[in-house]
């Protein structure tokens, strides 16, 4: 009976997904109300169980293994480049614009800061009614950018106009009933997509701020949410402090794939370039990539002395290397097939709260705590 | 500490933890013992390198990740400096530390609240000034807590007073061990100011997360159980496969990945250079053949680049099947715009594409066609995914781009691909491995030499050099300038410089067989192009360069300010322009004319005109920083060919007057290469790259891959001369000289200074008599030349240089 109740209370969804919820609330009416929790949770760890055995019946061979032909990335030689120092306080997220060289960051002060990187030079000042902006994204095409942290909301501010103040031009797209953690625009101007400490993530229309679609089946914190590579793809990817990566599809609001294996929250999830393979980097101090084609774990990136959380990773082009911002103030590249540690960026002085490769992959831009940005290349 | 607790904080401190137990492990841990610090004996105390020799074994890790491990270990206050009361670093070196407590582990209590503080503080109060001082921003600290926790300060003093009296009790070696214990202690919870607090955590993740507490009702579970069966269910792929599909990507797109292989011409951040960014623009009009290479890799890479999109959707219109791509574009727009324009746009993609009789119908099977539908009656942003993605798959994917990609279109734009290579960016800013070898007196050597090694090495080897010396790169930029804008001189000093030039000349004789029409340029050619040739050349250019320096500057003033002109304006110069690139090809043109203007104006009077030229060649730059790409790349090109410049010189000394009028833009080709550019429309260009692409393959050698000749660093040589030599002519046909610019970005960079080369060779060739035998075979070139220039159509011409190119 409970369980009736709670589909009605569902947020407003979209009609294909009113459909959706309403056929499963059909097919699993005549069952539902004979099955009690404990009977779904057990039914849960056995099915979980099945499909442990499963995925490792085509378990032959590691990464390690299949990347041994491969030549080890000799000359890596990444240096800092630039270094962004303008924001008062701690950086919490930053992002690329489509453009390559411009750098959108927010901060715990409230701040939101539009950077001409290239130039190193700060270029608009955007000041948000909260402090700890978690996330902040460009569009597309360069001329929005949205944010949102401890407010619960997604606000979206124009700054195609630098002569206008963005602030007067603010709309406030989502309200989540938690912190919103990270937010992406699904290569369109008209849509965000978000993350939230609600335990959801959700589509809105940026234009009548109405939700689109809403995604449940996480149980912790959505700390982060990545759109699938791929043209077609109508998928994404989210990580949660309930140590899982969902795999969802924006259509229907399913979840189609699970993976599970890290020990701690998961901070930050990322597809591989080729839309083949995701990763994620947890508090547990390991980065981990999953193949979605052999739906399994096919690699851990640790190392005894690394002892400190990875609070955001990011791919090369060639997903060859795996960049990973850690809490003890480093970045770590991996090489994602040999899962051998390539190189390590000392540089920040505090903890790397986001690490972005920038559209074209010519560098890395890192955000942090103590209040820079720094540009890597 | 109930469990929740424990699993709440961070994960590190189990880390840390862990590896803290082992370092105080009595066997294998870290040794400690009484330590004598001046005159007090610390007990259990270690060295800073203990730790670190430490750290570096049991981890086997390098000193700087043991020294930084170490460092945030001690940030986190596991162990501290048992001297240094104020920052929380761990040096590599004989000052003593001592282990916390597990007591004082930062975690094993909550976070110690402001009544603790303000005890510890009022403890210290109370004790012997000297020792126990407290610093400002605890006395500060003090105060405030004074104020906020007036109500319990009475409870404060007692407890403080209550300390102080029971310490007394113990013994001196115990007071001063736990003294320093709960200072570090406190340091780490209540840093001073400006330090870094590594107690501080995410307000979110202070709370905890809730939901991870938060009991799972049966409809979470009843979701986990239906992803659960849909997982079982789900086909899989071996492992091995998956794998070797993630494997083989990355070798595929390895030359791709800027931060492994470099990116050509070369990564803007590192060398500040946006030239990459202007080859990569979403649209271009000269697309590098990495680029239409990339197109074939996936239909992903292909309709992912705008300009990729564009040709494609050009192909198949000539073709008059672009309905699809169109029709799959319309639904991938519909998915990405905005819920209100919805209804409208499905409505409109189904009057266009599915309606019987649409004007564009795409061909569908049945099926879909049904699904579609019955989607219909319920519009949503999803409704035509399913007849897009059959579009998609069936047609674009398996027919229309296997199609593309074998067709003639793509092939033509292959082979017209522009490359970015070392030429236009690297000549002045790297100095590769050839700068090392050669002795660094005189920076205009190093300068050409630093070119020419340029050329010849690996993307790699370039950005190290970049970074190894970017200002000199600049510095040598702005020098090599000077040499070009330096012909006025020269005419003075006219023995010297041809002795140098016949040097160059002797050594370059080999070369010259190439290309006969262009005596001097072979140097320059050799600079420019072939790391191969590097070693031959530098030891004549040295004296070569040397000579060209020293004359010019005692000749002429104006030379001498050419030459000396202060480095720093020459090198923001050349960022404008550089910047300016991308923006400003329209604007070319009138620079062209600036230019053009300025070379007729010389005509009247060699030297002066001469002069004036290169300094209209040196004004022009400067303005062009702001126009054109043309100007941008020309001054470049002249900049990175200091060789040629000096040849160009020599031709520009005697025999100006002889010329005709055209050939004098083609002697200061660089501005005019712009407003050619602008003059000519596309077509024009095509055909001009595609003669020179030719042109190339011709040259070098029967094979017709570009690619390879590019690579091929002596038939690159060739390959550029006679690329020079057409792009001259066309340049003189065209009055402005050089479509170079227009030609795209990419070709201009290596283009427009070769024209310059050679028109300078020809004239050269005319001018200069110290060098007979080249004189000869330049002769005949010229005359050939500037007869056809006016007559000019590619192709003969090119044909004329290959054959050249083959004596």
């Amino acid at each position: 009976m409970k369980d009736c109740k709670s589909y009605s209370v569902a947020p407003p969804l979209a009609d294909i997904a009113l459909r959706n919820i309403w056929n499963l609330d059909m097919a699993l009416d005549v069952n539902t109300r004979t099955e009690t929790v404990e009977l779904l949770s057990r039914e849960a760890d056995c099915l979980k169980h099945k499909l442990e055995e499963e995925r490792k019946k085509l378990n032959d061979v590691t990464l390690a293994n299949v990347a041994e032909r491969l030549e080890e990335v000799t000359f890596l030689n990444i240096k800092p480049r630039r270094l962004l120092k303008g924001n008062q306080a701690k950086i919490l997220c930053c992002d690329w614009s489509p453009d390559k060289r411009h750098i959108v960051s927010s901060s715990q002060d409230g701040k939101l800061l539009i950077w001409d990187a290239f130039t190193s030079a700060k270029e608009q000042t955007v000041t948000m009614p909260t402090t700890w902006v978690m996330a902040c994204a460009y569009s597309p095409s360069g001329n929005l950018v949205a944010c949102g942290g401890l407010d619960n909301k997604v606000t979206v501010f124009n700054i195609s106009n630098p002569e206008e103040d963005p602030s007067a031009k603010k709309k406030t797209v989502g309200t989540h009933t938690n912190f919103m953690s990270c937010c992406l625009f699904p290569n369109s101007d008209q849509q965000i997509l978000t993350g939230s400490g609600d335990a959801t993530a959700a589509l809105w229309d940026v234009e009548s701020g109405q939700m689109l679609q809403s995604f449940h089946g996480h149980t912790g914190d959505i700390m982060s949410i990545d759109l699938s590579p791929s043209e077609i793809g109508n998928t994404f990817i989210s990580g949660s402090c309930d140590k899982m990566l969902l795999l969802w599809d924006m259509r229907t609001g399913q979840s189609v794939q699970s993976f599970e294996g890290h020990l701690s929250d998961i901070n930050s999830v990322k597809y591989h370039p080729s839309g083949d393979a995701v990763a994620s980097g947890s508090d547990d101090s390991t980065c981990r990539m999953y193949d979605l084609r052999a739906d399994k774990e096919v690699a851990v990136y640790s190392k005894e002395s690394i002892l400190f959380g990875v609070n955001s990773i990011d791919f090369s082009v060639s997903g060859r290397i795996l960049f990973g911002g850690y809490t003890d103030y480093t970045i770590n590249a991996w090489d994602s097939l040999k899962c051998e540690r390539v190189s390590l960026l000392y540089g920040h002085e505090n903890r790397v709260t986001s690490i972005k490769l920038s559209p074209d992959g010519t560098a890395l831009a890192s955000a942090s705590w103590d209040a820079s940005l720094r540009v890597w290349a | 500490m109930d469990k929740s607790d424990r699993r709440r904080r961070p994960f590190a401190f189990d880390k840390m933890e862990g590896l803290v137990r082992e370092m105080k492990d009595e066997e294998t841990g870290v040794r400690v013992k009484s330590q004598k610090l001046f005159l007090t004996s610390i007990p259990s105390a270690f060295a800073g390198y203990n730790i670190i020799e430490w750290l570096m074994d049991r981890l086997t890790v390098d000193e700087t990740e043991a020294v930084h491990i170490a460092n945030m270990l001690c940030q986190y206050g596991y162990f501290f400096p048992v001297n240094d009361s104020k920052t929380l670093t761990l040096k590599d070196d004989s000052s003593l530390y001592r282990f916390q407590i597990p007591y004082y582990w930062p975690c094993s209590q909550k976070n110690p609240d402001n009544v603790e503080y303000a005890i510890y503080l009022s403890k210290r109060l109370l004790r012997n000034k000297q020792r126990h001082a407290l610093e400002d921003y605890e006395m500060d600290s003090l105060n405030s807590l004074k104020k906020n926790l007036q109500n319990k300060w009475e409870f404060i003093t007692m407890q403080a007073e209550e300390q102080v009296r029971l310490s007394k009790d113990r013994k001196k070696g115990e007071k001063i061990v736990t003294d320093s214990q709960e200072r570090a202690f406190w340091r780490v919870h209540r840093p001073p100011p400006g330090c870094v607090s590594v107690m501080e955590q995410i307000p979110i993740k202070i709370g905890g997360s809730f939901s991870t507490k938060k009991k799972r009702s049966s409809e979470d579970l009843r979701r986990e159980v239906e992803l659960l069966r849909n997982c079982i269910g789900r086909t899989r792929v071996k492992t091995s496969v998956a794998l070797d599909g993630l494997v083989s990507f990355a070798e595929t797109y390895n030359e791709y990945d800027p931060l492994i292989t470099g990116a050509q011409p070369s990564n803007p951040w590192v060398t500040d250079d946006p030239t990459f960014w202007t080859f990569n623009c979403p649209m271009v009009e000269a697309i590098t053949e990495k680029r239409i290479k990339r197109w074939a890799l996936s239909m992903e890479d292909l309709v992912s680049d705008a300009t990729g999109l564009y040709e494609f959707t050009n192909y198949l219109r000539k073709e008059y099947s672009h309905e699809n791509i169109r029709f799959w574009l319309a639904v991938n727009d519909l998915k990405r715009s905005c819920q209100s324009q919805i209804l409208h746009r499905v409505k409109e993609i189904y009057d266009e594409f599915l309606a019987p009789g649409a004007p564009c119908e795409i061909n569908i099977d049945g099926k879909t066609m049904e699904r579609t539908h019955k989607e219909m009656k319920i519009p949503s942003r999803f409704t035509f995914d399913g007849a897009a993605e059959h579009v998609y798959t069936l047609l674009l994917k398996k027919d229309c781009y296997p199609r593309f990609i074998r067709s003639e279109h793509y092939k033509n734009l292959l082979a017209n691909g522009v490359q970015p290579s070392a030429r236009r960016r690297f000549f002045g800013l790297v100095g590769g491995a050839a700068n090392k070898k050669v002795d660094c007196k005189d920076r205009v050597i190093r300068s050409t030499v630093g070119c020419s090694s340029t050329q010849g090495t690996s993307s790699s080897s370039v950005l190290q050099a970049n970074q190894s010396s970017s200002c000199n790169s600049a510095k040598r930029r702005g020098s090599d300038r000077s040499l070009t804008s330096s012909p006025h001189e020269l005419p003075i000093n006219s023995v010297k410089v041809s002795q140098s030039h016949s040097q160059s000349n002797l050594s370059d004789i080999p070369y010259r067989g190439d290309l006969p029409c262009t005596p001097s340029s072979p140097s320059s050619n050799q600079d420019n192009l072939s790391g191969g040739v590097e070693e031959c050349v530098e030891p004549q250019l040295p004296s070569m360069m040397a000579d060209d320096v020293c004359p010019w500057d005692v000749a002429d003033g104006g030379g001498c300010d050419r030459n000396k002109r202060p480095l720093p304006a020459s090198i923001a110069e050349e960022r404008e322009r550089r910047l300016s690139t991308s923006s400003s090809r329209k604007n070319s043109g009138g620079a062209a004319y600036d230019s053009a203007a300025s070379a007729d104006e010389s005509q009247s009077d060699s030297v002066a005109s001469r002069l004036r030229r290169s300094c209209g060649l040196g004004g022009g730059g400067s303005m062009d920083k702001r126009r054109g790409s043309s100007a941008a790349c020309t001054p470049q090109q002249t900049v990175d060919r200091p060789s040629v410049s000096s040849a160009e010189d020599f031709d520009l000394g005697p025999s100006p007057e002889s010329r005709s009028p055209e050939k004098q833009p083609s002697t200061s080709p660089h501005e005019p290469a712009g407003a050619a550019s602008s003059l000519d429309d596309k077509s024009n260009r095509k055909k001009l790259m595609k003669s020179l692409s030719l042109a190339r393959k011709q040259s070098v050698t029967p094979v017709i891959n570009v690619s390879s000749v590019d690579r091929d660093n002596g038939c690159d040589r060739t390959a550029a001369d006679t690329v020079d030599e057409t792009a001259a002519t066309k340049a003189t046909v065209a009055e402005c000289v050089t479509s170079t610019a227009d030609t795209g970005p990419g070709s201009g960079s290596g283009q427009p200074s070769e024209t310059v080369a050679c028109s300078s060779g020809t004239e050269t060739a005319t001018a200069t008599a110290t060098t007979a035998a080249s004189n000869v075979s330049d002769g005949n070139d010229v005359c050939p030349w500037e007869d056809e220039h006016n007559q000019d159509k590619g192709g003969r011409f090119l044909k004329v240089y290959e054959t050249y190119g083959f004596l």
